[in-house]
Formats: C-alpha cells, structure tokens, sequence
C-alpha cells in the first residue's frame, strides 16, 4: 500500500501534460517493432479506406487533413486537472471515429502523432507503432463502437457522444499503460508494473475522460444544432433525421 | 500551443544543407542503435552529440528547452518509478510519514538506462527536425515508399494546421471574454462548443479548398517535391556518420 500510495503521489506531481503519448525511445526495439507491426495492418485498411472514399469525392482527402489538424490541436490544448493540479490533455479520437468511421480515424491519428513526434517532440518515431496503437486503433474503435452501440439502443446523440469520448479516453490510457508497462518492466513481474502506471493515471485521467465526453458530446450537439447536413453527410444521421432537424 | 519547431535550413549549416533522404535514412539508422543498445553511455552520447549539434545549428537554448521538457520529465518520472519500485537490491532508504521507502540499485540502474535512451532518441529527432523543413521530410517518407496517400493527408494537415490553431484560440479566447471557463459545467460546455466550431471549419475550409484546387488542375493526387540526384559526398559522408556511430554502438 505505501508504495501503491508514492507511486501515485510521484506520478501525479509528475504527471506531463502530454502523458497519453509514449515518450521516443522509452520503449526497447523489440516492444517498438512489436507496436509497429500490430498497428501497420489497421493503417493499412484506413488507407485503403481512405482511397475508396477518395475515388467518388475529392474532398475526401483534405476533409481527412484538416479533420487531422484538428485532433492535432485538441490533444494539444492543456486543460487543467484541479485533482492532480496539473495539466493534461484530451485524445480527440473520439470525435474523429464518430464521425469518419474507426478505420479512417485511426488515419487521422497517424497523421495527427507523426506531426507531433517530428516537429513537438510529443511520443515519437520510434514509438509511433504503440502511440498509433493505443490513441489510434483502441481509442476508435471503442469510440465508434460506444457511439454506435448506443444509438442503436435509442440513446441520443448526446449521451452516446459522452460516453463515445469518456471511454475512448479510458481505454486509451489503459492500453498507453498496458504498453509501457511491458516494454520497461524489464525482469520484473507484468501485472503489478500495469497496475501501478494504470493507477497513476487515475487521479489525471479519470476527470479528463469526463472532460472528453463532454468535449465530445458538445460538439455533437453543436452539429446537430447548427449543421445537421454534415452529420448527415458523414451518416452519424440518416437522411430523414437529418431534415427533422434541419 | 507552443510550437517547439524552427526550420533553419535556409542559415547554411552543413546538416541543414544535406539531402533530406539522407538526413531521415541515417537519423531512422541512430534511432535503431540507441532505442536496442543495452548500455547507458550511447545514448547518452548521442543526446550530446544532438544537443551540440542543434547548437551549432543556432537553435535558442530556450526553443530546446522547450523541446527536451516534456522527454526530461518522462526521464525523471521513469528514473524514479524504476528505483522505488524495481529491483531487489537496497541502495539506501528512508522514512516519509512512516513508511519506509526503499531505492533499488539495480532499479536505479535500469532507470538510468531507459532515461539515457530516451535523450539520446529524442536528440536524434530533435536534431533532424530542426535541419529540415517538414515538407521536406515528408517528400523524404515518399521517397522511402511511405503511401502516398498518408503523405498527402499529412500535406493537407501541416497546411492548415496554424491556420485551425488561431481560429482555436480566437474562439477560446472569445469564450474566455465572456466567462465560458468559470465552473466545471460551463468549462465542459464551452470546450465541446469550441471542438464544435473547428470541426464545422475544417469541414467548410476542406469544400473551398478542394472547388480552388479542382480549378486547378487537382485530380485527387498531390504533386511531391522533387529530389535532385544523390551527390556522391554527401552519400559518402552520411555513410562514414553512420558507420562511426555503429562502430561505437558495438563497443
């Protein structure tokens, strides 16, 4: 207990504002070939995706950068954490998965980690692979799934955005944890290094996926309010909710 | 948001003046020996050798201050989460409010050389960054077979980019004016208000932008810089860097 006590107490004083991105060079070549080979096939279908997109509208592809520049810049926006009083930040993945789908998104944060580790020095390129990983391919998928799901279900767009955003970020910093706690436990055991990254990330994470679901719930909402053409565009809405609304 | 970047190609260094291929190629060469190498002096050569290097290129101290911040503290935190919580071996310990805590020796040790590969990484790509221009590099990433599609995509968000960051800070700070901060409720209000508004611009900017590149010309692929041809010095001296730091990399 003391040392589940300091680990938090270390982690949370130290934790960066940039904590979702593994560091460059924190994780071993064998780890970071490993992360690289198991995100390259999902990159793959987002681009294969991408491409069939791109064949029937050509603002398919700058639709995709800019919606990239704007995940860049939210997982960018220091927001204060009053628990740890620290900064952290939001993934925005989820916004991206809601709307383009899971396979797209996980392009668009390939895109959004590769500017960010070549020009901030926030993850990395040897870390790319785990990065692309955890932010990317877990954080969409459980996103859209959770949105989807709960749509299905009847909830509204609202609630199946909050929990689409609250979850995303969830998942991606246990699976952030789960990575960094393979690649440096070195000789010692797995589960215990896992669960101490992944309670250190609690005091932080736990209001910032909140922060996230409101994030994403409210632009959602702000879409729905104001241009319900995109959300039909981007089927998050059919075509008659869409005029309902309009 | 700080943009810890500087394209300094255009200042005349020698880095800044190498072929781009070259740079990336021998750069992704350095990034292998000092994330697999088992020892602590390496990387941390190598994050000297960065650091120096980056002055030389007449990068501020504070830019890459900036830049190492975020790399230091993971460092740090790795350091220590590592000699407290790894190991066997007692180096010393000590008390805080009854508890006794303990650091490792060999903990310490392993944190000492995740930490090292860390800077020596980071100094690798910070070193690189800041001698080439983006484009540059992701002409560079085309050249080594990258899709083509992902470069452009990436084209497309480098470009606008800064152009999404200010529109981002008027509205926060517009938001800010008008108290859209105070409280948790309004705070989450406003920030999903403000995702809002940047998607709605990127979704607008993404339609103007293709009408005016349709107009000229834009069939659905971007056109990539073009190289010139390889020049036999500068293949010779990427080589003999690369050869050197292996040389050192097995000793």
């Amino acid at each position: 207990m003391p040392r589940i006590t300091l680990t938090l107490l270390l982690l949370t004083l130290a934790t960066p504002a940039h904590a979702m991105h593994i560091s460059e060079g924190i994780l071993p070549l064998n780890w970071a070939a490993v992360w690289f080979v198991v995100a390259a096939p999902f990159v793959a279908l987002g681009l294969r995706r991408l491409n069939a997109l791109s064949c029937d509208d050509l603002s398919v592809k700058p639709l995709v950068g800019l919606l990239a520049a704007v995940v860049f810049i939210i997982s960018c926006m220091p927001i204060p954490v009053p628990t740890a009083g620290t900064c952290s930040h939001p993934c925005g993945t989820a916004i991206s998965a809601v709307l383009l789908g899971p396979f797209v998104s996980v392009l668009i944060s390939t895109v959004a980690l590769l500017i960010q580790a070549l020009v901030m020095a926030h993850g990395g390129l040897s870390t790319l692979g785990a990065d692309i990983f955890s932010m990317g391919v877990v954080g969409s998928f459980v996103g859209y799934a959770v949105f989807r799901g709960l749509r299905s279900i009847g909830a509204g767009l609202g609630l199946a955005g909050f929990f689409a955003g609250l979850l995303t970020d969830w998942a991606t910093y246990l699976t952030t944890s789960l990575e960094l706690a393979s690649g440096i436990r070195g000789s010692d055991p797995f589960f215990p290094l896992f669960a101490k990254i992944a309670l250190a990330f609690v005091p932080t994470q736990l209001p910032l996926g909140v922060l996230e679901g409101a994030m994403t719930a409210g632009m959602v909402l702000l879409l729905h309010k104001k241009r319900p053409d995109l959300l039909v565009k981007m089927n998050v809405l059919t075509a008659a909710e869409g005029k309902v609304h309009a | 948001m700080r943009f810890a970047a500087a394209d300094i190609s255009g200042q005349g260094h020698l880095l800044a003046r190498l072929d781009s291929r070259l740079k990336l190629l021998a750069s992704l060469a350095l990034l292998v020996m000092v994330v697999s190498h088992k020892g602590v002096w390496f990387p941390l050569l190598t994050a000297a050798a960065g650091v120096a290097i980056c002055f030389s290129m007449g990068v501020r101290p504070r830019l890459l201050l900036i830049r190492f911040s975020e790399p230091l503290v993971i460092a740090l935190v790795v350091l220590v989460l590592k000699a407290f919580f790894s190991g066997q071996t007692v180096l010393w310990s000590f008390n805080i409010a009854g508890m006794a805590i303990f650091c490792h020796q060999d903990g310490l040790l392993e944190g000492i050389r995740i930490a090292s590969r860390i800077m020596g990484a980071c100094a690798v790509v910070a070193t690189v960054g800041f001698a080439t221009p983006f484009t540059e590099l992701l002409a560079a990433l085309a050249w080594l077979r990258v899709p083509q599609g992902l470069i452009e995509v990436t084209m497309f968000a480098w470009r606008y980019l800064f152009v999404l960051a200010d529109d981002a800070q008027v509205v926060y700070a517009a938001q800010r004016n008008r108290l859209g901060y105070v409280g948790f409720r309004r705070s989450f209000r406003s920030f999903g208000t403000l995702a809002g508004a940047l998607v709605i611009k990127a979704f607008d900017t993404s339609q103007t932008m293709t009408i005016a590149m349709v107009q000229r010309g834009y069939d659905g692929s971007l056109p990539m810089l073009k190289h010139r041809p390889f020049r036999l010095e500068e293949v010779s001296a990427a080589l003999l860097a690369v050869l050197a730091m292996g040389v050192l990399w097995q000793m």
